[in-house]
């Protein structure tokens, strides 16, 4: 399968390498359900971050951050210098996301485990607030599910049945590395959630599973296991190895961007 | 002066939350799964704004966080060493950092109880909530502090822990009285100041006519809002007196005898004393009032230290 979304990730790759700073591996098992989000599904506006009807989406493994900046500049939220200014002083951009810096980022995330139970909040927010159009996305890591706090609120969220809300996986393999029993379909089913699992590079296929989703103030909770590839699309980051958080050297940065033209 | 109230705080709190909750749509109340009968009226009266989560306190706190980013204003209720101690990083990140206002509102104050030791116990609260940015701290110790306080506090954009204690001072203030962030001088003194706070107001005040038989008038400031804390107050009164005394049920480290510390060091020549808890922990099983007798949390208590306080002079 042709990889999408090329410039997308050499962006990454060149904030990353300029800053020398940054999670490219993480990044890239998620710009691809990241560009689809936000150019098909989420109802948002740059010109007005905070507009009251917008979606929300929420990206619950900060370290991944780096795939929501390059999506954000795409569509009108950061400027070029904003980009420029990765991890610089005087810029907006870390290597964490910060909502009270970043416009377009709805929470400051980086500890794992914070940003999903925080998105369960606001999805029974918005419904108390009987705003039944804002829908609530989150981006959970698989290895941020080895957080209690996950499924603390995967239980709540089942319970309160808060059907305007999505969760989304990136089922990369990291947390297999550490504890192989990693059945992640089957424990989102125990907790009684909308379970659908995709290849999370297949447009198509992510596409079927959004589309699937019958987001209403009541009703179960749904999400998303995304198979992806930690480094997809470029074989030397791809896996579990040393490019987690490895900054590329000019020769690497080199190779890096020839696969990717 | 009218009778102290025979009302304990958690029904204050619930009697308070009802009596919002229905004026302000946007009141929403999370519980640990304590105090659920109690809260029933406001569940009733306030559908769909009552929710008993369970035994995940760190969620609870990052929901009332996602509740505050949606325009609501949470109440988080629970024991306080789950609503403190174990959801400090959510009360840090998802509260304080963003810039989201809500509301702590924690039983199990101190040691109050008592026979559960230390998983049970929470002494360190205010330190904790004190080195956030953004924070606000407020020690009710009548229901009429804690209707009061919190209906000034609620909705603003600061993240307040309302600590509920079990024993209350009996003193009957007015509602005039009561304002956030300010102390209030309960007896004119000459010879100390006697800065106490929670229940020991009450302590204080039985005190006070056998210190003047000593030969010591107190100054008696009672201190509801620990954070802000009032400064000015306090170095007014330590300025006149040169001899402060604080009594609190907190660790000694990050308590209120610290901020008074901060407050008043760079006035010169005041002699300082406090009665807490010391730097160790509560391993003893025995009542609320032994731990208070054992710690110099009475009457004998304070007038031992006032006199080694004023042997100073």
């Amino acid at each position: 399968m042709a990889i999408q979304n090329n410039d997308l990730r050499k962006q990454i790759v060149k904030m990353v390498y300029t800053a020398k700073d940054g999670h490219i591996p993480s990044a890239f098992s998620i710009i691809d359900i990241l560009e689809l989000l936000y150019s098909e599904y989420l109802h948002v506006d740059s010109k007005k971050p905070s507009w009251p009807e917008r979606d929300y989406f929420i990206l619950s493994k900060g370290h991944g951050c780096v795939a929501l900046y390059t999506v954000l500049h795409q569509f009108g939220f950061l400027t070029d210098e904003d980009i420029k200014l990765f991890c610089k002083p005087g810029g907006i951009l870390g290597e964490h996301p910060d909502c009270t810096k970043v416009p377009g980022v709805e929470a400051s995330t980086g500890s794992l485990g914070h940003g999903f139970p925080y998105a369960v909040g606001l999805a029974l927010g918005l419904r108390i607030k009987n705003r039944t159009a804002n829908k609530v996305y989150v981006l959970v890591g698989d290895g941020e599910c080895h957080e209690g706090t996950i499924w603390e609120a995967a239980n709540v969220a089942n319970n309160l049945q808060l059907g305007n809300m999505c969760v989304i996986v990136d089922w990369n393999g990291s947390a297999a590395q550490l504890m192989p029993r990693d059945d992640l379909p089957a424990k989102w089913r125990a907790f009684g959630w909308t379970t659908m699992v995709v290849d999370g590079h297949s447009e198509s296929e992510l596409r079927t599973a959004l589309n699937n989703i019958r987001f209403q103030a009541e009703g179960s909770p749904s999400v998303i296991i995304a198979k992806t590839v930690k480094g997809k699309g470029v074989p030397m980051l791809e896996g579990h190895g040393v490019w987690h958080h490895r900054i590329p050297n000019e020769a690497e940065f080199a190779q890096i961007m020839e696969v990717l033209s | 002066m009218t009778s102290p109230s025979t009302k304990k705080l958690r029904q204050q709190f619930a009697d308070t939350m009802l009596s919002v909750g229905q004026s302000d749509p946007d009141l929403v109340v999370m519980i640990g799964d304590i105090s659920h009968f109690v809260l029933q009226p406001f569940a009733a009266a306030c559908p769909g704004r009552f929710y008993n989560i369970g035994i995940c306190e760190p969620t609870i706190v990052s929901m009332g966080a996602g509740l505050a980013k949606a325009g609501l204003f949470p109440v988080m209720h629970t024991i306080a060493p789950f609503l403190i101690e174990r959801s400090f990083e959510q009360i840090k990140l998802d509260f304080c950092y963003q810039h989201l206002g809500g509301n702590l509102v924690s039983v199990g104050s101190a040691f109050d109880y008592a026979n559960l030791g230390c998983t049970h116990h929470c002494y360190d609260d205010w330190a904790l909530i004190n080195s956030l940015p953004g924070t606000e701290i407020i020690y009710p110790a009548t229901p009429i502090e804690f209707d009061v306080l919190f209906r000034q506090t609620y909705r603003n954009e600061n993240l307040t822990l309302f600590r509920l204690p079990e024993t209350q001072h009996g003193f009957v203030f007015k509602e005039n009285e009561l304002q956030f962030g300010k102390g209030i001088k309960i007896t004119e003194g000459v010879h100390l100041t006697i800065i106490v706070t929670g229940p020991h107001l009450q302590d204080a005040l039985e005190t006070r006519e056998g210190l003047i038989g000593l030969g010591w008038e107190p100054e008696i400031i009672y201190i509801h809002t620990i954070k802000p804390l009032d400064i000015e107050l306090i170095r007014n009164s330590a300025s006149k007196t040169q001899h402060v005394l604080v009594m609190e049920e907190h660790v000694r480290n990050g308590g209120l005898g610290d901020s008074v510390l901060r407050a008043i060091h760079d006035l010169g020549n005041i002699q300082f004393s406090w009665i807490g808890i010391p730097d160790v922990f509560i391993r003893d099983y025995a009542s609320y009032q032994q731990h208070c007798e054992a710690l110099g949390l009475s009457r004998e208590g304070l007038i031992r230290n006032v006199q080694m306080l004023m042997a100073r002079r």
